[in-house]
C-alpha cells in the first residue's frame, strides 16, 4: 500500500512539475526563439543597427572570462572607442582545441564569425576555399594604422604564406617587436656566494655547482635546484641557446644551419646541446623532475625560492619576485642571464617576431560589414587607444587611484573578456614598459623595476631567426612532425641518460624518413619565396 | 577446514587489493579537497599534497558567493529533474507498445530505434537540425535531445516483455484499457526498471557537457559542467599585468573548490542509488 501511495505522489509531482515547467518553458521558448532569430539575423546579414553602429562578431582567446554581449558594458565601451559594435560569445578555449571544434562547427553551419583568430593551421584550407577576405588592398586603404604598425617585411612573410601562391594577404600576424623570452638568474644568490655573473659556459656550470652545494638560499638545507625546465624538454632555452639551437618555449624552430633553412632539432647543434644537458642531468645540476614538471610544478619550485636559473619572460620577473617574497619572505633579485656560448658556438635567445596569426576576416560581399571590420582593425592598431584597451571598463577591469586608472586583479566572476588586446598581439617594448611603469607603487617598485630592467637587458642577447613566421601548412599531413613526437621522445630519453647520445643520429634519420624530408623541402621553398 | 582457510585467504586478498585500488582512486580526490582549502602561498609553491596547507576558506567563500555558479547549479538541477521525469514518461509510453508481440508495427519501429544506436548522426547535420528547431541558446536543449535514448528504451521494453501476461489479461477482463493498464498495473510494479532507467537519464542529464558546449553560448544559460569548465580553464602562458591581488586564493585553489562543489551532489546521492545500478545491469542482460 505504501508504495502505491508513494508512486501516486510521484506521479502527482511529475504532473505538477511538467505542467508548470510546460508553462514556464513555453514563455521562455518564445523569448528565446525571438532572441535566436535576432542572433541569426545579425550573424547572417551582419547588421543589427543600434544608432549607426554595425555589429561584428569577434572570436578569439578567452580563458574563462565573461562574454561580450550586445548592450553590455564592454560592448558600449568598445562602441564608443571604435565606432563598431564588438560581440564575442563565450567559446571554451581549452588550449585552442575546443575552440577549434566550435569554430569548425560554426563554419560548417555557414556562420563564420566576422573576424577571428584561426588555430591549428586551419586558415590555409579556408583561404584555398575562398572563405576568407583578401585584405591586400583593403588594409592600406581602410586600416592604415594596422598597415603601418606592422613592418613591411612581416607583410611580405604573410604574402609568402598565401597557400594559393598568389602572394595575397589574408592573415594578420601576431607580432612581437622585441625579444620576449630569455634566461633568468638569481643575482641575490650569486651575491650571497660571492660569485660573479658567468660569462662562459664553464663559469655557468661552476655557478650551478655552487648553487647546488653552497646553500645560496641560506636555509641550511641542500634543497636548491640549480636549474631545470618543464616536460617535453620545454622552457630550457637558456641551455639550448648556448649551442645556437633556435627554439621557442621548447618548440624547435627553423633557422639557417650550414647555409640552409633547417629544423633546429635535427642539427649537430642540437646533438651537442643534448649531450651537454644530459651531463648536467647526470651531475644533478638540473631538476631531476625537469621532464615531468608541468607549469604549476615548475613555477611552484621557482616560487618556493628553490631555483637558481631558468627560462622565462623577463617582463614577468616581477611576478616571480613578488610571489617568492610573499611565500618565503625573501626579496629576490632576478636578473637576465646573458646569452652564453658553448665552445665553438654562438649563443643567443631566440626571438620570434611573428608568432602565429591574430586575425583573419570572413569573406563577404557586404560592404557595410567590410567597412566595420576595417574600422575595427584600424582602431585596434591605433596606439593612442591602447592604454584605454588595456585599462578596460572602469569599475570592472580597473579603478581610479590618484587620478589614474589602475588595472584590477583578474577576476573571472565579474570581468568580461577583453577582446581588444593589441598590446599582446602586436607587442612592443615601449608599450610593455609603459604598462609596467603604470603598476609601480611604493610597495611594488622593487619588483616591477626588475622586470623593466630585465626586459631591456634581454634585448642584447636575442636573435631573430630565418624561419620566423613559417606557416604551419609546411607540415602538411605530417602532424607527428608538427607535434614533434619523435623529438620529444629522443630528447627526453637522451637527457635522462636512457639513450646514449649516439641514438641522436638514429633520430635524425627517422625524422627525415618519416616526413621530415618533405617538410624540409616545403619549408625551404617557403623561405625562398620570402627572401626573393 | 582447509578449504575455508583458503577461501578466507582468497577473500582477504581480494579485499586487500580492492582497498588499495579504492585508496588509489581516492588520493586525487583528497588532494583536490586539500587544495581547495589551501592558501595562495601554498598553491603558488605547489606544496599541497593530501592535507590543506595554510588552511583558509577563501576559495570556498569566493565560489559560493558567485551567483553565476548557483544559477548554473539550479539550471542543471531543474533540467535534470524535469528531464528525468519527461524521459521516463516518454520512454515508458514507447516501450510498452513495443513490448507487445501483437503490435504489428513494433518490429519495424524497433529497427528504427536500433539504427540510431549503430549509426550516430554526424556532428554538423545534428547541429543544424537542432538549431533549426530553435533550440540554439535555448534552455530546452538541455532536456529535449535527451528524453529518449535507444539503450534505455530497450532495457524498459525487455522488462515489460517479462511482465506476466496473465495479470494483464485479468486486468483486461476487469475492463482495463491499455493506458489504464500501463499506469495502474505495469508501472507501479516496475519500480526497479524505472529507478534504473531514471538514474541513467539523470546521470546523463547532470553530466552533460558536449550538448551545452555546442548549443549554448549565452553565459546566463550555462549548466553546471560548462560553468565549471569556464572557471577552471587554465590561464595562458602570458600573465596579465595587473594590480597586486590581496586575495588568498589562486586559479588552482578556485578550480579545486569548484570541482569539489560539483561532485558533492553526486557523491551524496550515489550511495542511496547504487544498488539499483547493479539491478540495472541484470535487467539488460535477461533478454535481448
Amino acid at each position: 500500500m505504501k508504495w502505491k501511495k508513494s508512486i501516486s505522489m510521484l506521479c502527482m509531482g511529475a504532473l505538477l512539475i511538467t505542467s508548470l515547467s510546460g508553462c514556464g518553458s513555453k514563455a521562455d521558448n518564445k523569448n528565446e526563439t525571438s532572441n535566436e532569430k535576432e542572433n541569426t539575423e545579425s550573424s547572417v546579414t551582419g547588421e543589427q543597427n543600434s544608432g549607426d553602429v554595425t555589429d561584428i562578431e569577434v572570436w578569439g582567446t578567452n580563458t574563462g572570462y565573461l562574454p561580450v554581449e550586445k548592450g553590455s558594458q564592454l560592448y558600449n565601451f568598445y562602441k564608443d572607442l571604435t565606432g563598431v559594435g564588438v560581440i564575442q560569445p563565450y567559446v571554451e578555449w581549452n588550449g585552442g582545441t575546443t575552440y577549434q571544434e566550435q569554430l569548425n562547427l560554426r563554419i560548417a553551419a555557414g556562420e563564420m564569425p566576422d573576424i577571428f583568430t584561426p588555430v591549428g593551421g586551419m586558415e590555409a584550407g579556408l583561404i584555398e576555399s575562398g572563405a576568407l577576405l583578401d585584405l591586400t588592398d583593403l588594409l592600406p586603404k581602410y586600416a592604415p594604422n594596422l598597415w603601418n604598425l606592422i613592418p613591411a617585411k612581416v607583410w611580405d612573410v604573410m604574402r609568402a604564406n598565401d597557400p594559393s601562391g598568389q602572394g595575397r594577404i589574408y592573415t594578420i600576424p601576431n607580432v612581437i617587436n622585441y625579444g620576449r623570452n630569455g634566461g633568468m638568474i638569481r643575482q641575490d644568490w650569486l651575491d650571497a656566494l660571492n660569485l660573479k655573473m658567468p660569462e662562459t659556459q664553464e663559469e655557468y656550470v661552476n655557478v650551478l655547482r655552487a648553487f647546488k652545494n653552497d646553500d645560496p638560499n641560506g636555509n641550511g638545507i641542500h634543497d636548491e635546484i640549480p636549474t631545470g625546465g618543464r616536460a617535453e624538454a620545454r622552457w630550457m632555452e637558456h641551455l639550448f641557446g648556448m649551442y645556437g639551437v633556435a627554439t621557442w618555449e621548447g618548440y624547435p624552430q627553423w633557422d639557417i644551419y650550414d647555409g640552409k633553412l633547417t629544423y633546429s632539432a635535427v642539427t649537430p647543434n642540437m646533438r651537442d646541446a643534448l649531450e651537454w644537458i644530459a651531463s648536467l642531468y647526470k651531475e644533478g645540476l638540473i631538476d631531476s623532475e625537469s621532464l615531468l614538471n608541468d607549469k604549476a610544478a615548475w613555477d611552484g619550485k621557482i616560487n618556493s625560492n628553490l631555483v637558481g636559473s631558468w627560462t622565462h619572460l623577463p617582463q614577468e620577473a616581477y611576478i616571480s619576485a613578488e610571489t617568492i617574497e610573499k611565500t618565503t619572505g625573501v626579496k629576490p633579485n632576478i636578473v637576465t642571464l646573458p646569452a652564453l656560448s658553448a665552445p665553438g658556438y654562438e649563443g643567443y635567445y631566440t626571438a620570434m617576431n611573428i608568432s602565429g596569426i591574430s586575425y583573419v576576416v570572413a569573406n563577404t560581399d557586404d560592404e557595410e560589414k567590410i567597412q566595420a571590420v576595417m574600422k575595427y582593425l584600424n582602431a585596434w592598431a591605433d596606439k593612442s587607444l591602447w592604454n584605454d584597451y588595456y585599462t578596460g571598463v572602469e569599475g570592472m577591469h580597473s579603478k581610479l587611484i590618484d587620478g589614474k586608472l589602475k588595472k584590477l586583479p583578474d577576476d573571472k566572476k565579474s570581468q568580461q573578456n577583453l577582446v581588444m588586446v593589441p598590446y599582446n598581439m602586436i607587442a612592443d617594448l615601449d608599450f610593455m614598459t609603459q604598462m609596467l611603469e603604470g603598476e609601480k607603487t611604493p610597495e611594488r617598485e622593487w619588483a616591477v623595476s626588475q622586470s623593466i630592467r630585465d626586459m631591456q637587458d634581454n634585448q642584447k642577447y636575442v636573435k631573430s631567426i630565418a624561419g620566423d613566421g613559417i606557416p604551419s601548412s609546411v607540415y602538411g599531413d605530417y602532424s607527428d612532425i608538427q607535434n614533434r613526437t619523435l623529438y620529444i621522445e629522443y630528447a627526453s630519453k637522451i637527457i635522462i641518460g636512457e639513450y646514449p647520445i649516439e641514438k641522436f643520429d638514429e633520430f635524425v634519420e627517422k625524422w627525415y624518413a618519416s616526413g621530415g624530408e618533405e617538410v624540409t623541402k616545403k619549408a625551404r621553398a617557403w623561405y625562398d619565396s620570402v627572401t626573393k | 577446514m582447509r578449504e575455508s582457510i583458503k577461501d578466507r585467504l582468497f577473500q582477504g586478498s581480494i579485499t586487500f587489493v580492492l582497498c588499495i585500488l579504492g585508496a588509489i582512486a581516492l588520493i586525487p580526490l583528497i588532494s583536490v579537497v586539500a587544495m581547495s582549502f589551501s592558501s595562495k602561498a601554498a598553491a603558488d609553491m605547489n606544496i599541497v599534497n593530501l592535507w590543506p596547507v595554510g588552511f583558509t576558506l577563501a576559495s570556498w567563500n569566493y565560489i559560493l558567493t558567485d551567483g553565476g555558479l548557483w544559477r548554473a547549479f539550479f539550471i542543471t538541477l531543474t533540467s535534470t529533474i524535469i528531464g528525468t521525469i519527461l524521459a521516463l514518461t516518454i520512454t515508458s509510453l514507447m516501450a510498452y507498445p513495443l513490448s507487445k508481440s501483437n503490435f504489428l508495427m513494433g518490429r519495424g519501429l524497433v529497427l528504427f530505434v536500433i539504427i540510431t544506436m549503430i549509426f550516430k548522426a554526424p556532428v554538423v547535420p545534428y547541429f543544424l537540425t537542432i538549431r533549426g528547431m530553435g533550440l540554439f541558446n535555448n534552455p530546452l536543449v538541455l532536456v529535449l535531445p535527451h528524453i529518449l535514448t535507444a539503450y534505455n528504451l530497450i532495457i524498459m521494453r525487455t522488462f515489460f516483455k517479462q511482465f506476466p501476461e496473465e495479470v494483464e489479461e485479468a486486468a483486461k477482463i476487469d475492463g482495463c484499457g491499455y493506458f489504464q493498464m500501463l499506469y495502474k498495473i505495469i508501472l507501479p510494479s516496475s519500480k526497479a526498471v524505472l529507478t534504473t532507467v531514471g538514474l541513467f537519464y539523470a546521470v546523463t542529464l547532470w553530466n552533460q557537457f558536449q550538448h551545452p558546449l555546442m548549443f549554448i553560448q549565452k553565459a546566463d544559460l550555462f549548466p553546471l559542467q560548462l560553468k565549471i569548465r569556464q572557471l577552471i580553464s587554465g590561464g595562458s602562458e602570458m600573465a596579465n599585468i595587473t594590480m597586486m591581488s590581496n586575495a588568498n586564493y589562486t586559479e588552482s585553489t578556485l578550480s579545486a573548490a569548484t570541482v569539489v562543489f560539483a561532485i558533492i551532489p553526486i557523491i551524496a546521492i550515489y550511495p542511496w542509488l547504487q544498488k539499483y545500478f547493479a539491478q540495472g545491469a541484470m535487467l539488460g542482460s535477461v533478454k535481448g
